[in-house]
């Protein structure tokens, strides 16, 4: 009897423990700052059972029918309290109010457990037995808990099935207390129903624990995040939302499904329809494989390079289902052979020749991006393009980077190469620029491909036409020994931002 | 069963309250290309085999640094191949060595050259034949990329080296009061590099004083411009301002025109020049062929070298010229050939250290550091991903005398100085020991020639310059200061006076 009887108050203070760390977690997980929201919780859950304690006083019949209740209502509200939380979280305003009126509730409720389990006990041994062991297994409980809650319970169970476990241990340890006591007991039978019927409620609750989390996260997170992975070289994030995919790198945008094809069209048409006996075409960067589908487009493409770093990016959209129909499974065509290397040192280790060129990297943000857009680079590259060949480059917002644009084109020019810019309207980024270059100057097509959503030949004229607050600039050319661009980059866009 | 019970108490216990110790990395590594046996072999007068062949050969060239190789360039270049250069270590290159291992070349010492201005000719001359200098054009891949410099000072990162950062008004007066004067030396031609090119005994009252009482006469003595004026007197001379010539501490800012286009630089350093020159000239070059003696004859002179006796009709004598004292007979005691002791180490690094939110840059410098800081191997990479590295990290020791610190580096251990190498990264790269996996040392106890007060203009060195015979000295040392121009000045130098002599005679 001693033993089974400390083995409760050892479980009993391990759900409180639990419900605490979960309260304390999912605020910090929640709001941020940490340190204040586990202290205020842990604050405000020491005071309720302080509360709790007080209030035991009052308590005077019917010991363990009425400790058998408390521990279901706690194995009730605990259990839940975590998916309550998320929720409240995801749907409500109120979750600081929640938050602490649950922390109250259970505080309180944990706070009359001792003193009334003393209570129950105490005919049986000396007083000064009852403290020290009562206090003894509930310290236990609370150190079994604080260990088991990091590496165990939330890494395995996650934060709403942790608290459902907890719950139907408080849930069981009632059943239990109904044998244990049963002598002190009148109406045991009611109880056990009560019981077993909280065990099931808290049992279907862990089976569709996942459905909860989901409903809550779904709402967290305004578009669903589909995958999410800190690859070698970059974090990829893709999100959707209804039929909007969306791809992050490093948390910027790379495209939105609902208006990339104005984005890709524009980057591959206007030079590509341009040089009619294109054979080879040379893609660096464009891992997404949606340059590749446009450039497909074209029956006497014979031959497509596509040279990206990182072997995650170009074999999710190798792939995955949904980004496999949007880039139309281009990666998987056999007239596309995808190289997953570094672009500047390929370029210098290979000899091939190519009639057009795709140049689609991130944006100059760092000096080691920055490299991928200087003389050197563009030397480096059109050493690979066959005479009548076109280079197009991805050049930033003429608009929102209008200094950056320009020293791209400058850098083309420099690098002994016709260049003609040109913009498009893409709705996800807004105003964005593109630079063809190339040894001879730039005839644009008479025809484009079939099927087309954005381009059309009537429209091209117009995306070479640079309206006064987008106009040329006069900017130095970006070299490797100054890096002009990552320096102007980052002032174009804090030029924006303030 | 002691293994299963320490990974028990690793990943369990200890890992539960977060008590695990944090490994460092084991480190590995060692001392590197020492040359101080062979040297000391020659101090001490040790015996060396008599010769049993005998080459005939009209030019010889002792030493295989930059003044050596220098010199094969331009009698190969002119179509002479009657020659062979002689070079003690089983690497040539000298102070323009350089190490590979499978993250990165990387330089032993000298790791750039500055853009060459118009005076130093043969420079640009071997740029163009190197294919780095084309129509007036620098090849952009060999000029360092940005961002070059940076200085750690105050917690924080800026770029450039000279302090620009918590400048007081005096600071400030007093940088732009030595940037109006070295203005003015720069203006009067007298600071040139080559030094040859410009210099006469107009300012050689300079040279009888040290910089440090130079500055002071300027009443430029506060705390940053002291440090940073020091610090260019250690990078290039491996000497502090009060042990170098004032003439040459303002001929380190004098010399050379504010440069935009930043210093010509590689992976290896300055090894690639040495590649490239080794490429051209290799088959000329015995390595592993330490001189032993030089002999005066009848018909020039003879060099011994192992066993064999090559017998020159001029020496190009391009090894450091203290070393003549030990090879030639009857040959004195350079007085006024000061030579700097260095240590440099090449780190390889398994990831990049936290550097306190900066992206890595060419040079790194610290502030108060007694050390120079380090180069980044790949910072001239065209990668855009760089996962591991190799840092050159550079030591001149200069407090103390040469003498002294020759002594230290021959007493300390390689764990003394891999430990002091790690403490001063440790300032800024907190998690350096995690990052490290090896550091190899090298010690130089005669790495550069010092201008200390009064050898620039000294008797001696004009003594020396000027043709001995049939012995021609060509070493950096002959201007006083060690730069690869002037290396390769007396190098093309006393090659170009070889062939005149030899072709004349024939």
């Amino acid at each position: 009897m001693g033993i089974l009887l400390f083995i409760s108050v050892l479980l009993v203070a391990a759900c409180g423990l639990v419900y605490e760390l979960v309260a304390g977690t999912l605020a910090s997980y929640l709001l941020g700052d940490s340190v204040l929201q586990f202290s205020t919780v842990i604050g405000t859950y020491l005071f309720a059972m302080g509360v709790g304690s007080a209030l035991s006083r009052y308590l005077i019949r019917g010991l363990v029918y009425r400790f058998v209740c408390i521990e279901l209502l706690l194995g009730v509200i605990g259990g839940f309290s975590s998916a309550a939380l998320m929720l409240a979280f995801a749907y409500t305003e109120g979750f600081g109010l929640i938050l602490y009126a649950l922390v109250g509730v259970m505080g309180v409720l944990v706070g009359l457990e001792i003193p009334l389990l003393m209570r129950i006990v105490r005919g049986r041994y000396e007083f000064r037995d009852v403290i020290a062991h009562v206090l003894t297994f509930d310290y236990l409980g609370a150190l079994g808990a604080s260990l088991l809650f990091p590496i165990l319970l939330v890494p395995r169970l996650g934060l709403v099935r942790s608290a459902m476990l907890f719950g139907l241990i408080n849930a069981g340890v009632a059943l239990w207390s109904t044998f244990l006591f049963a002598g002190q007991l009148s109406r045991a039978r009611g109880l056990r129903v009560a019981c077993l019927a909280v065990l099931c409620l808290l049992g279907a609750g862990m089976v569709n624990a996942k459905r909860i989390t989901a409903a809550a996260e779904d709402n967290i997170y305004a578009d669903e995040i589909i995958f999410s992975r800190d690859t070698k070289y970059q974090h990829i994030v893709l999100t959707r939302f209804k039929d909007d995919l969306r791809l992050f790198l490093n948390s910027h945008l790379q495209f939105s499904s609902r208006d990339e094809y104005r984005y890709h069209e524009a980057l591959v048409h206007p030079g590509l329809a341009a040089i009619p006996a294109a054979r080879r075409v040379l893609v660096l960067g464009g891992g997404d494989g949606l340059a590749v589908r446009e450039i497909l487009k074209y029956p006497g493409i014979q031959s497509v390079t596509l040279v990206d770093l990182d072997p995650e990016m170009t074999g999710i959209f190798s792939s995955n289902p949904m980004l496999v129909k949007l880039n139309g499974d281009s990666l998987r065509s056999p007239r596309v052979q995808v190289i997953n290397a570094d672009a500047f040192p390929w370029l210098d280790s290979n000899t091939d020749s190519f009639d057009f060129i795709v140049v689609d990297f991130p944006d100059p943000t760092s000096y080691s991006l920055g490299k991928l857009y200087t003389t050197a680079f563009y030397r480096a590259a059109a050493r690979h393009l066959s005479a009548r060949g076109l280079m197009v480059v991805q050049s930033t917002s003429p608009m929102f980077a209008r200094d950056s644009f320009w020293c791209i084109v400058e850098t083309l020019k420099q690098a002994g190469l016709h260049t003609s810019p040109y913009h498009v309207y893409v709705p996800a980024f807004g105003e964005w620029g593109f630079v063809l270059a190339g040894y001879r100057a730039y005839v644009p097509p008479a025809a484009l491909p079939a099927g087309l959503r954005f381009l059309s030949v009537a429209g091209l004229s117009a995306l070479f036409e640079f309206p006064p607050d987008m106009g040329p600039l006069p900017m130095p050319p970006n070299q490797l020994n100054t890096q002009v661009l990552v320096r102007t980059y980052e002032n174009d866009w804090k030029d924006i931002t303030h | 069963m002691r293994v299963g019970r320490r990974r028990f108490l690793g990943a369990g216990s200890a890992a539960l309250v977060g008590l695990s110790l944090k490994s460092d990395r084991r480190i590995e590594g060692g001392f590197v290309n020492d040359s101080f046996p062979m040297g000391h072999l020659l101090r001490d007068g040790a015996s060396f085999p008599a010769p049993r062949r005998t080459e005939k050969l009209p030019i010889v060239i002792v030493g295989g640094g930059i003044a050596g190789l220098s010199a094969a360039w331009r009698l190969h270049k002119r179509g002479f191949r009657d020659f062979v250069l002689l070079e003690m270590n089983a690497q040539a290159g000298g102070n323009a060595r350089w190490g590979e291992n499978e993250v990165s070349a990387y330089p032993w010492a000298a790791h750039y050259v500055p853009v060459p201005g118009p005076k130093a000719e043969y420079v640009r001359e071997l740029f163009e034949d190197l294919g780095v200098l084309k129509n007036g054009q620098w090849e952009e891949r060999a000029l360092c990329f940005a961002p070059q410099e940076r200085l750690f000072l105050y917690g924080r990162w800026q770029e450039g080296i000279e302090p620009a950062v918590g400048l007081t008004p005096k600071d400030r007066e007093q940088f732009q009061r030595l940037e109006d004067l070295f203005g003015k030396f720069r203006a009067s031609g007298e600071f040139t590099i080559p030094l040859e090119r410009g210099k006469s005994a107009k300012f050689a009252q300079l040279d009888r004083i040290s910089f440090a009482d130079w500055l002071e006469q300027q009443g430029c003595t506060s705390r940053l411009v002291s440090w940073y004026m020091n610090y260019a007197c250690r990078d290039d001379y491996g000497a502090m301002a009060r042990d170098t010539s004032a003439w040459a501490g303002i001929h380190y800012f004098s010399s050379r025109e504010a440069e935009e286009k930043g210093p010509l630089t590689w992976p290896e350093g300055n090894g690639w020049i040495t590649r490239r020159l080794l490429e051209r000239v290799g088959e000329h070059v015995r390595t592993g062929q330490m001189v032993h003696h030089v002999a005066r004859t009848p018909r020039g002179a003879s060099v011994f070298a192992g066993d064999t006796e090559y017998q020159a009709e001029f020496v190009i004598f391009a090894a450091p010229s203290f070393l003549a004292h030990y090879l030639l007979e009857d040959f004195p005691r350079l007085a006024d050939f000061v030579y700097s002791p260095w240590l440099t180490a090449n780190l390889t690094l398994e990831r990049l250290p936290d550097s306190r939110g900066a992206e890595p840059a060419w040079d790194t410098v610290f502030l108060d550091s007694p050390t120079l800081g380090y180069v980044d191997a790949t910072h001239q990479s065209l990668r855009t991903r760089i996962d591991r590295t190799v840092w050159t990290f550079y030591w001149a020791l200069v407090e103390g005398s040469p003498a002294a610190n020759r002594q230290l580096l021959l007493e300390k251990d390689w764990e003394y100085w891999k430990e002091a190498i790690l403490h001063d990264l440790e300032h800024v790269h907190s998690d350096i020991r995690q990052c490290v996996s090896r550091i190899d040392v090298m010690r130089m106890g005669h790495a550069m020639i010092r201008p200390a007060v009064g050898s620039v203009f000294s008797e001696e060195r004009r003594r020396l310059a000027r043709r001995d015979g049939r012995i021609l000295f060509a070493n950096s040392d002959l201007s006083g200061i060690s730069i690869f121009e002037e290396a390769q000045y007396h190098g093309v130098m006393a090659a170009q006076t070889a062939l005149h002599e030899v072709g004349g005679r024939r």
